[in-house]
């Protein structure tokens, strides 16, 4: 069994995460001035585009984060018989990416559903994007609910690995819904290999928003991994404790 | 709802989610650190966080 001591072990806080976090901060400052007062209102939407820039990179980084939980659960897979500590780092990473994707999803559907209001007239429809949308947020609920059940953490672990690796599948199915099904939902703003739908200012703060975005979700995702660490840690204290009692016992009364 | 009211409640769920969630991580971490016994003075020592361990 793995033994993780405490003087290897770190609090969430470093001198690094310190740093990410006020840049974390200041970019998401920064982020709301250009979203909400420097970038122009749309000619077609007014002042409701301004919601592409929580809707649009929320999304985006729930994309990255499911990724990232997939390439982790493979590595965790291919990795956990050879090098059990390494393997537990990749499981630590797939739980805590996939927890942060899941609060980014959680965010695209509140924003999409208020922004829908004012631009369709209706909170939800069921069409294809919107669906599938939904159903990757309960799919990774799911995941993480998994996570925490009862059983041998490898096992446990092993299992999660499989259903992050299931639920990924729905990733591409999301992002491509708008283009294989008629959908209320407008196509994507950009995409690799097509003209971008919006320009100037409102690209720029598109671009920059997913920046700003991205380093909240990095350093969300360093604080989670410790905290399932120190998680982890304290289970196996306890797990010890227990044994050492139950083995005094035993002396007691032999 | 209007359109600035619309852009108002999306932005502040936005960042009142994602404040939350981060306080609560930190929080958590904090609480699971002191049951452990990690005190924050060892964290402040700059050889121990530079090199300590290759995990994040």
């Amino acid at each position: 069994m793995t033994s993780v001591t405490h003087s290897n072990a770190k609090m969430t806080a470093t001198a690094t995460t310190r740093v990410l976090g006020v840049l974390a901060i200041a970019a998401t400052a920064l982020m709301t001035v250009l979203g909400l007062l420097i970038s122009p209102a749309d000619v077609i939407q007014g002042e409701a585009v301004r919601m592409l820039y929580i809707h649009v990179p929320s999304i985006w980084i729930a994309y990255g984060a499911f990724v990232l939980t997939s390439v982790s659960s493979i590595l965790f897979l291919r990795g956990r018989k050879r090098r059990e500590d390494r393997g537990r780092h990749y499981d630590r990473l797939a739980g805590s990416a996939a927890e942060v994707g899941v609060v980014f999803t959680g965010i695209t559907l509140v924003t999409g559903m208020l922004w829908g209001k004012v631009t369709w007239g209706t909170y939800w429809q069921w069409d294809a994007r919107l669906t599938t949308t939904v159903l990757l947020f309960v799919t990774y609920l799911g995941y993480l609910a998994l996570r925490r059940l009862p059983a041998d953490p490898i096992v446990r672990s092993r299992r999660a690995a499989v259903m992050a690796l299931i639920s990924f599948v729905n990733v591409p199915i999301v992002h491509y819904s708008v283009d294989w099904w008629r959908t209320l939902h407008q196509k994507a703003s950009l995409s690799v290999g097509r003209r971008p739908e919006i320009t100037g200012e409102m690209y720029w703060t598109l671009l920059y928003s997913t920046l700003a975005v991205t380093i909240v979700a990095a350093w969300l995702i360093i604080h989670r991994y410790r905290v399932i660490r120190l998680e982890e840690l304290r289970d196996e204290e306890t797990l010890a404790a227990l044994i050492s009692s139950r083995l005094d016992k035993d002396d007691g009364s032999n | 709802m209007s359109e600035v009211a619309t852009v108002v409640t999306g932005w502040g769920i936005t960042i009142f989610v994602i404040a939350t969630y981060s306080i609560w991580v930190v929080s958590r971490g904090k609480a699971i650190g002191q049951e452990l016994g990690i005190g924050e003075m060892e964290q402040l020592d700059p050889r121990k966080d530079a090199g300590a361990t290759t995990d994040l």
